[in-house]
């Protein structure tokens, strides 16, 4: 075909000549897109957001996590009291990471630390703390666990406050975007139970899973928060 | 017969030198009685109770190093400000020092002559006092560590300090207050954080939670947040 583009007028074919020019020819036009397009696909991959992120980023980025949220992510007591991440509902985990990167939940250390996360980080670490286990933190006051698990697993019907093990599991375990109480850091959910509307649910254009326990925080009195909390911190 | 004369013998000994017999065996039973009220009380002291006097002497002692209010000092060694500072820290590191879990030649002997109470009063003194900060570090990094302070550095995998030892630096129980801290001696601790604390891998301690921190820090932001920390008050 390409010989037959020749101009009618070109002088006597030499075959070995022809062929040769052809190749470099060829080279020089496919080459070079070649090697754009192998280093334009490689960049492509590295901001492509659904692309694999590498088991070392996976374990430094987790060691990091772990200096503020514990050794195997139990929780810790520091100047805040930081939550418990071990044993967490994966799904819990993104949505919570999800939400201080869009400042529904507000925590200028948390939306740090999130908005760097890839997609593919954010459900590698969620996965990660799902299947660690190590014993709850405690500190809880012992006298108020059985007030709490009466709270726990009845509610408080006068009150408008449903039993919690109904989203939350018989043992708290939790359950997909429910999250996992079980071994929580006990003054860190008395804060979280307290704060709820403060902290939570704070971008209107982006409503999220919050909204669910919104008025049950609201209805819960100071005295049964501690009791719930308490209980809760003590389950595995 | 060898029995009774001996019976005899004693009988003579004891009717002429009774009274100086008498006299011996009460001064020792009266002396023994004074000794074992004197080392129980201070065995009791040991474990319970430091006497005013010998907390303020401690505390003198203490001083002679680390600044008339515990404010610190920059002599030949950066050596820490105590004023303000967590007890829980405080205890713990004296106990680091007594156990070479953090080996210094200078304090752990000043600490292993310390008992548990002493340790204790000591601590609550030192947090007791509020003296203005020693002159910090180079303002013009203070901008850079008061980011690095509250934001962490996500990228390169480094905790906010903020979230442990809170807004202030002021710290809590085993989180060390930083605020006014020396200069010198934090870029110290930071820099050498693996080759100073934590020494015995039998027996972890509270500072595992930094060695990370301080090994992901560079020089140029372990500088800075020194700076900004060294001028809080």
């Amino acid at each position: 075909m390409i010989t037959s583009l020749r101009r009618a007028d070109a002088g006597p074919l030499n075959e070995k000549r022809w062929r040769r020019a052809v190749k470099v020819l060829g080279l020089h036009l496919t080459l070079p897109p070649a090697i754009l397009a192998m280093i334009f696909a490689t960049a492509a991959r590295a901001e492509d957001k659904d692309a694999a992120v590498s088991k070392q980023a996976v374990e430094a980025k987790m060691k990091y996590c772990e200096v503020c949220h514990g050794p195997s992510a139990q929780g810790f007591v520091g100047y805040y009291p930081i939550p418990r991440l071990a044993g967490q509902q994966p799904e819990y985990i993104k949505n919570q990471l999800q939400a201080f990167i869009d400042r529904g939940r507000v925590n200028p250390i948390m939306a740090n630390v999130a908005h760097v996360l890839s997609p593919a980080m954010l459900t590698a670490l969620a996965n990660n703390f799902h299947e660690l286990n190590p014993k709850p933190l405690g500190g809880a006051p012992k006298d108020l666990v059985a007030a709490g698990k009466q709270i726990f697993e009845e509610g408080i019907p006068k009150a408008d406050v449903p039993a919690c093990s109904s989203c939350h599991g018989a043992h708290a375990e939790g359950n997909g975007e429910f999250p996992r109480l079980a071994g929580q850091v006990y003054p860190y959910l008395v804060r979280e139970l307290g704060n709820f509307s403060e902290e939570r649910g704070q971008n209107p254009a982006k409503p999220d899973t919050s909204a669910i326990m919104q008025p049950i925080a609201h209805n819960l009195t100071e005295a049964q928060i501690k009791a719930v909390a308490a209980y809760v911190s003590t389950l595995e | 017969m060898e029995l009774s004369l001996r019976r005899a013998q004693t009988v003579t000994l004891i009717k002429r030198h009774g009274r100086w017999i008498l006299k011996v065996v009460a001064q020792c039973a009266l002396q023994l009685t004074v000794l074992t009220i004197v080392f129980s009380a201070t065995s009791r002291a040991n474990a319970t109770d430091v006497s005013k006097g010998a907390v303020e002497a401690k505390l003198a002692y203490c001083q002679d190093c680390h600044g008339p209010s515990g404010q610190g000092y920059r002599g030949f060694y950066p050596i820490p400000r105590l004023a303000g500072q967590q007890t829980r820290y405080l205890e713990n590191q004296l106990q680091a020092f007594v156990e070479r879990r953090r080996p210094n030649p200078i304090m752990s002997p000043v600490a292993h002559v310390l008992s548990p109470a002493m340790i204790t009063a000591l601590a609550t003194k030192f947090r007791d006092f509020n003296p203005k900060p020693l002159p910090g570090g180079p303002k013009e990094l203070a901008a850079k560590g008061e980011r690095i302070f509250e934001d962490g550095v996500p990228e390169d995998n480094v905790a906010a300090c903020a979230a442990c030892h809170g807004p202030q630096a002021l710290g809590h129980e085993e989180v060390p207050r930083l605020a006014g801290q020396l200069y010198p001696y934090i870029i110290k601790e930071l820099t050498n954080w693996g080759k100073e604390r934590g020494q015995n891998p039998a027996h972890p301690d509270t500072s595992f939670i930094m060695a990370p921190v301080a090994h992901s820090l560079i020089k140029p932001q372990i500088e800075a947040v020194a700076a900004y920390v060294s001028n809080l008050k």
